[in-house]
């Protein structure tokens, strides 16, 4: 291979610049003259990285390859993918077709702007790699007719670009938009503004900057609760799990056909219970690593003959339980077992309204065939969320915030049904119960009008994690394995 | 500032062209446009650094 001289690198680099500020940076400033179309801040900060690459071969071609150029030529095609990736991400997991202004060639520009940067870093790449070491010489280079072209259309396109800025954006201190307007030669049309400049918070991951929730850390005091006046759900009687666990208790479920109770823990333990809670019918250790991430198990429920455990990122697994599974085919799966529990399926679910929450209940509807998770809301995300998903495909198929019925009262403006951290659910007759471990409250929910139908003071609770239904009783399961057994309470009257 | 950019842009390859003996000059001028550039980008997403989506 004959390596390159500094001579015919530069020749070759007026070429790459008169490509690149001739292609895509001329036609971005084309797509505004021609179709008004106006980047935003991050599209300006890309282009404006793209030129910064040419200059910098205007650069080479004028003074030969010195390393300080190469080194700002690298970091500025480094920072060009970041803003291109960043920029990109705030689109690439939308709906089909869905994306920010018109697409170019089935793709939108800040997808365009990662192909131009990463090609931008292979030519670097390609042109080093060829390159005859030579010191360059000191002193500025005659330039030739291709490199004087290049400095020409460069300064003609920059300049091109600054009256477009002028514009769009306007002159100092103003900044460019997030949502700009359409481009516009008539200054009566241009908006010029500082909204960028908002004091928002600076973090490093924004709306996904979720702490994990942690409920065990919350008030129990009902009356401290964001509901007024609540009426008082006295514990009836406790109850122990008397099966030997692994961990604290962290999700609980009652089988209203069989009266046998599935219960998880901090752990990662699944045991299925007979219906007095003392002996072990099938138990297992979910692998957390295995194959999608199990975050702490929080919830349980029957599905039938199938049972159902959800971890708080909301990743949910099915379980049955049947004597001909073998240990060793099930070794895959699980951490422990007892050679007679498979698992039919692993899945992650899908909310919207409930998006970037954690959940902390699960509960099964009968009558509807849906899962029923509730989110734990966060210092981001404000919501007491429902989620219900088909049981066919663990889908989402509805979602809603409850609305106050009549006879519930917020006890201040500040104060809302978000305040509530659910840590346990159960359904009963068109209800869902939810436990919150914040202020000890038990919420009655009328899934058929979306409805907080009721709310009780349950004073004497101690970090619950689990809500199931027994007859007329209400079981509420605490982590240390002890249950409160309340009288269930009748629906209101209509 | 984009447009303010621009014109510090176009300044340090006019003195490529026209001035080439100013060259330190004209590279502050880059390093200067890089930095502000990185300044607006900053700006534009400072709600959050990091591309949301799960790491």
């Amino acid at each position: 291979m004959t390596p390159l001289s500094e001579d015919r690198l530069r020749r070759i680099l007026a070429w790459v610049v008169i490509v690149l500020v001739g292609g895509p940076v001329l036609s971005a400033v084309l797509l505004g003259v021609l179709h008004g179309d106006s980047p935003c801040i991050l599209c300006w900060a890309e282009r404006t990285g793209m030129v910064l690459i040419g200059l910098c071969g205007l650069f080479v071609i004028r003074y030969g390859p010195k390393p300080r150029y190469l080194g700002v030529v690298i970091l500025l095609g480094v920072w060009g993918v970041y803003m291109s990736l960043r920029h990109s991400s705030l689109h690439l997991a939308r709906d089909v077709g869905q994306g920010f202004s018109a697409p170019i060639l089935g793709a939108h520009t800040y997808v365009w702007a990662l192909v131009i940067y990463v090609v931008a870093l292979i030519v670097i790449g390609v042109l080093l790699l060829l390159l005859r070491e030579i010191a360059p010489a000191e002193g500025a280079r005659t330039v030739g007719r291709t490199g004087r072209f290049a400095i020409a259309l460069f300064i003609v396109v920059v300049a091109a670009n600054a009256l477009q800025a002028f514009a769009s954006t306007g002159p100092p201190p103003f900044f460019g938009q997030g949502d700009p307007v359409r481009l516009s030669w008539n200054p009566k049309h241009w908006v010029w503004s500082f909204e960028e400049l908002k004091p928002y918070v600076i973090s490093l991951r924004g709306s996904w900057s979720i702490p994990a929730p942690d409920p065990a850390h919350t008030d129990p005091d009902p009356a401290h609760g964001p509901l007024t006046g609540l009426p008082a759900l006295p514990v009836s009687g406790w109850e122990k799990i008397g099966a030997p666990l692994d961990g604290a208790v962290s999700g609980f479920a009652r089988d209203s056909a069989t009266g046998r109770f599935l219960v998880t823990t901090d752990q990662y333990g699944v045991y299925l219970l007979d219906s007095t809670l003392t002996r072990v019918l099938h138990h297992v250790v979910m692998d957390p690593g295995f194959s999608v991430d199990l975050s702490r198990l929080t919830g349980a429920a029957f599905l039938g003959d199938t049972l159902a455990v959800l971890s708080t990122n909301k990743t949910w697994a099915l379980l049955l339980p049947a004597q001909g599974a073998a240990a060793d085919s099930e070794w895959r799966h699980f951490l422990e077992t007892d050679g007679r529990m498979g698992e039919v399926g692993l899945g992650r679910f899908q909310t919207v309204r409930a998006h970037l929450m954690y959940a902390l209940a699960l509960a099964f509807d009968p009558g509807a065939q849906e899962l029923i998770t509730v989110s734990a809301p966060n210092p981001r995300h404000r919501q007491l969320v429902v989620s219900r998903f088909a049981r066919r495909d663990m889908t989402l198929s509805s979602e809603f915030a409850p609305r106050l019925g009549p006879g519930l009262t917020l006890a201040g403006p500040a104060r809302t049904l978000a305040d509530y951290v659910v840590t346990g659910a159960a359904v009963a007759g068109g209800r869902l119960y939810a436990i919150s471990a914040a202020y000890s409250t038990l919420l009655a929910m009328d899934l058929a009008s979306r409805t907080l139908t009721s709310a009780y003071a349950v004073s004497g609770l101690s970090h619950p994690v689990g809500l199931a239904v027994r007859g007329p009783d209400l079981l509420v399961a605490q982590a240390d394995g002890r249950i409160a057994v309340l009288r269930r309470p009748p629906p209101p009257a209509p | 500032m984009e447009f303010l950019n621009f014109l510090l842009i176009l300044w340090a390859a006019w003195l490529l062209w026209r001035r080439p003996e100013r060259e330190r000059l004209a590279f502050r001028l880059l390093v200067i446009s890089c930095l502000l550039m990185a300044l607006c980008f900053l700006i534009g997403s400072h709600g959050s650094l990091v591309p949301g989506v799960n790491l």
